[in-house]
């Protein structure tokens, strides 16, 4: 495997590609007792317009279907399921699916080897029925509307609905609990073939590991299994105006006291690799240098009473969206609202925040390596965006402020903001009987 | 000084006359991290006071004299993160100062980030900013009681931990343990700043108090601070009383306009975790409800589809157990009838060799694997020590395998049922509540 190196905070990944396209990551983790190890493929709710290879015609498939796919996976020809499978290993398992991919997991202290394999074989081997769909809808229709009870859930589904007007991610991950209802086996596995080809996904394994032995492991299971390389995957997006849907958004539940979110669509957004590693490094920083802990900003809104210790504001993006969230608990939405829209376009960005903001990311850079469910979401994440994880300290120490000011410039449009507020129902008292 | 290393939990230190530390020396983090503690009884006069205090401790010091400075303190120092926290165990009320930095030798020009990292605990923890009168500043206490009052509040923000609070409130009938780690609004109300500052210099002077780090570091460096910092004559540490059950079957339901039912059911089991039979009692619970092959979640979510989640959980302190799930409302009925087979089939010993292995092999995982998070690792050493012994590491996972069916028949025969809550909807928001666009 080729060992890929950052000297200054020394960590090394390894990686390489097998003639399938699938891609085989190790990060070692001396001393550690458990191994985490993560099966992602780059397909998530928003991917729900494509081209099934060796066809012709765009499909759209229901909303939710690559979450719902997600728990099908563990379903096992003849009943059972993997669950038993990893726990007669003593490992466990999950899955979580997000906008852009969906991520296959185990961790075990024990028989990597072959929870390793387990991993391998039950992603590439769906079993999708009449019976066992119908069953799934009962258990996602449960996880749906428990969703629908969190209110910081809702805050943030309702502002991505109110800034997008056409792109799928204005659509919850899950789906709803109506178009759920309208998937089955057929959709599964048209999604199935298309986003799960070796070449769309990536295998990860974080622990005390040999990496050439992971490395020769995996490519054994994968030549039993015969792939070929496939075309890229023609994936459809409509096309997004820079204006937002709706610039306000406003819904009432039984919470304490008002959830305020302000949202900025990013239309900048394009390209994959450094270029896009640049782009978020650079707004990241930006929202930590204007409302960040140690910002001044953050300590007047604090001492106005506007904010509580776990406000925050920050930035995430695909390929191709892109949307800075700043928002938490206030008594007095509109004030803090304004207060920001007037300062954040005006706020002094100085150097010095700057050079000691880079020191704390570079801490926390040295931080993730030793946490693997973090370092394996941040590894796949950039991984299908064309992001190597080891170029962030070098993009990160050579951002100017000049970027920093340039992002802001581009960032804060009024025409792409939106607010999302969760609002206490009238008299939120709960009854007993 | 040489210290003995506890074999069984790989710490080194001690603890007597209510002053301690413990370090886990390890190469396998590239973080140090440090977390002191006072250990208080839960009581209503007191528990505020113990839950705005690590609020007031976060806004200023001497030499930071206020909250931005400390936090830029903090990035100076590669992003240390510092939490000033209360929490819960039993029915004492832990108000802990942690810091986690990475370790010197693995940033540029070797900084001394441990020296920095006791110097900014010592900071926090002794040398608060005080006002001229000397006591704390007036304004943070006013502000910080606010927001406190409002994340107080906030529970009902989060309807599976408001269920799970309401069940035990209801368990506790007014006693200590029921109170939440926050306390209660109308206590809060009544807390001074200079109240406030007396409860913090009997705390600091009196209350049991215990530093725990873990990392690559000489444990002399700790002992040395802890000796020289503070004083050796306080409080012992009083042994956490087990819960015993007021309630039988008692039921409880409550109504808001929520999409989905919380179920949760509150059972007395009679041991807690220093009890030579704690392992079987985690046998039983891991079998009912702990993993993906257990009897809830198989019956409850896989062969029923009543749920999307379904759990046992058992708390070690108060020898109580809960079991929830989120369901559809009018499933209320079945979802109770399923859950009561289950407990019936633990009783029976209806239990076969796969479900034993699977749950033994599963605790086996989760306990070496906390010792790759340094904060669990430090809590499963705080457990330990506020609950009094108990096993852990190695030898719990021995103990573990050598449980046996009738043992787990043993204590599921002593499991009775105290109390069921169940939020369920006012039928005043439909299914389809859409987000409505000005």
């Amino acid at each position: 495997m080729n060992e890929i190196t950052n000297e200054v905070i020394g960590e090394s990944i390894y990686l390489n590609q097998l003639s399938s396209g699938l891609t085989v990551a190790v990060a070692r983790r001396p001393g550690f007792k458990k191994v985490f190890a993560t099966f992602a493929t780059h397909y998530g709710s928003i991917d729900n317009t494509f081209v099934i290879p060796g066809t012709e015609e765009p499909v759209t498939v229901p909303d939710g279907i690559a979450h719902f796919l997600e728990h099908k996976m563990f379903e096992k020809e003849g009943g059972g399921d993997v669950f038993n499978d990893f726990a007669a290993l003593g490992a466990s398992s999950n899955a979580y699916t997000d906008y852009t991919s969906t991520t296959f997991l185990f961790s075990s202290t024990g028989r990597v080897a072959e929870n390793l394999e387990i991993l391998l074989d039950f992603v590439q081997r769906p079993y999708f029925t009449e019976a066992n769909v119908d069953k799934e809808k009962g258990i996602i229709e449960q996880e749906i509307r428990m969703y629908l009870d969190m209110p910081q859930d809702r805050l943030h589904s309702n502002l991505m609905g109110a800034l997008y007007q056409n792109h799928p991610v204005r659509l919850d991950i899950a789906g709803s609990v109506e178009s759920i209802r309208t998937i089955t086996p057929e959709l599964l596995y048209q999604c199935y073939q298309t986003f799960y080809h070796p070449s769309n996904m990536v295998v990860l394994v974080v622990g005390d590991v040999d990496p050439e032995s992971i490395w020769r492991q995996v490519e054994r299971n994968q030549d039993r299994k015969g792939f070929t390389l496939q075309s890229p995957i023609a994936r459809i997006f409509p096309s997004e105006p820079p204006a937002v849907r709706v610039p306000r958004v406003e819904q009432r539940m039984p919470v304490s006291a008002p959830l305020f979110m302000i949202g900025y669509k990013d239309t900048q957004i394009s390209g994959t690799g450094d270029a896009l590693l640049r782009r978020e490094v650079a707004i990241s920083l930006m929202w930590q240098m204007l409302l960040g802990k140690g910002s001044p900003l953050y300590a007047e809104l604090y001492q106005a009473g506007l904010i509580n210790e776990r406000f925050h504001a920050r930035y995430s993006g695909g390929t191709t969206f892109g949307v800075s969230a700043i928002g938490g608990e206030t008594l007095d939405p509109r004030r803090l609202e304004s207060w920001l829209v007037e300062r954040l376009p005006n706020q002094e960005l100085s150097r010095e925040d700057l050079a000691r903001l880079k020191k704390k990311e570079m801490g926390e850079m040295i931080g993730l390596f030793q946490s693997p469910e973090d370092l394996a979401y941040a590894f796949n994440n950039m991984f299908f965006r064309g992001i190597d994880l080891l170029h962030y300290i070098d993009v990160l120490s050579s951002i100017t402020l000049d970027e920093i000011q340039e992002v802001r410039d581009t960032q804060l449009q009024e025409r792409s903001r939106a607010v999302s507020l969760i609002l206490p129902v009238a008299g939120n008292e709960s009854k007993e009987d | 000084m040489q210290h003995p290393i506890e074999t069984e939990t790989g710490f080194v230190g001690h603890f007597h006359d209510g002053l301690g530390w413990y370090v886990y020396p390890t190469h396998r983090f590239k973080t140090i991290t440090l977390q002191a503690f006072w250990i208080n009884d839960m009581d209503p006069a007191t528990v505020s006071f113990g839950a705005l205090l690590p609020h007031i401790l976060k806004r200023g010091t001497v030499s930071w004299p206020n909250f931005t400075a400390i936090q830029q303190q903090l990035e100076s120092l590669y992003g240390a993160t510092f939490r000033a926290d209360v929490g819960k165990i039993g029915d004492k009320q832990l108000i802990s100062v942690s810091l986690e930095i990475i370790h010197g030798q693995y940033l540029p020009g070797k900084p001394d980030t441990l020296k920095a990292g006791l110097e900014f605990l010592n900071e926090v923890i002794n040398r608060p900013r005080l006002d001229s009168d000397g006591a704390f500043e007036r304004e943070f206490v006013t502000q910080e009681k606010e927001l406190l009052t409002r994340q107080i509040h906030a529970l009902i923000n989060d309807k599976g931990q408001y269920a799970l609070y309401r069940l035990i409130e209801t368990m506790a009938k007014g006693r200590p343990f029921g109170l939440r780690k926050l306390g209660r609004v109308e206590d809060l109300a009544k807390v001074t700043p200079d109240a406030l500052y007396g409860y913090y210099q009997t705390v600091h002077r009196t209350s049991p108090f215990v530093l725990i780090a873990v990392g690559d570091l000489d444990p002399d460096v700790i002992a040395s601070y802890v000796t020289a910092n503070w004083n050796g004559s306080r409080r012992e540490l009083v042994k956490t009383q087990p819960y015993t059950p007021l309630n039988r079957d008692y039921e409880v339901i409550e109504r808001q306009p929520v999409q989905q039912g919380k179920i949760n059911l509150g059972y007395s089991t009679r041991r807690t975790f220093a009890s030579t039979e704690y392992p079987a009692l985690m046998m039983y619970a891991g079998i009912l409800g702990g993993f993906a092959h257990s009897k809830l979640f198989v019956n409850v979510r896989e062969k029923a589809s009543l749920a999307y989640y379904a759990y046992a959980r058992l708390d070690a302190a108060l020898a109580l157990m809960v079991i929830g799930a989120g369901i559809e409302f009018d499933d209320y009925p079945a979802v109770k009838r399923i859950i009561g087979e289950q407990l019936e089939a633990m009783r029976r010993g209806d239990i076969d060799d796969q479900e034993m292995h699977f749950t033994v092999q599963a605790f086996h995982n989760d306990i070496l694997s906390e010792e790759d998070v340094p904060t669990q690792l430090i809590g499963r050493q705080m457990e330990k020590l506020v609950l009094g012994g108990g096993l852990s590491g190695e030898a719990m996972i021995q103990a573990l395998e050598s449980v046996t069916v009738p043992e787990i028949q043993r204590v599921a025969e002593d499991i009775t049922l105290d109390t069921i809550y169940f939020l369920t909807t006012d039928h005043s928001a439909t299914g389809g509540d859409e987000a409505q666009g000005e």
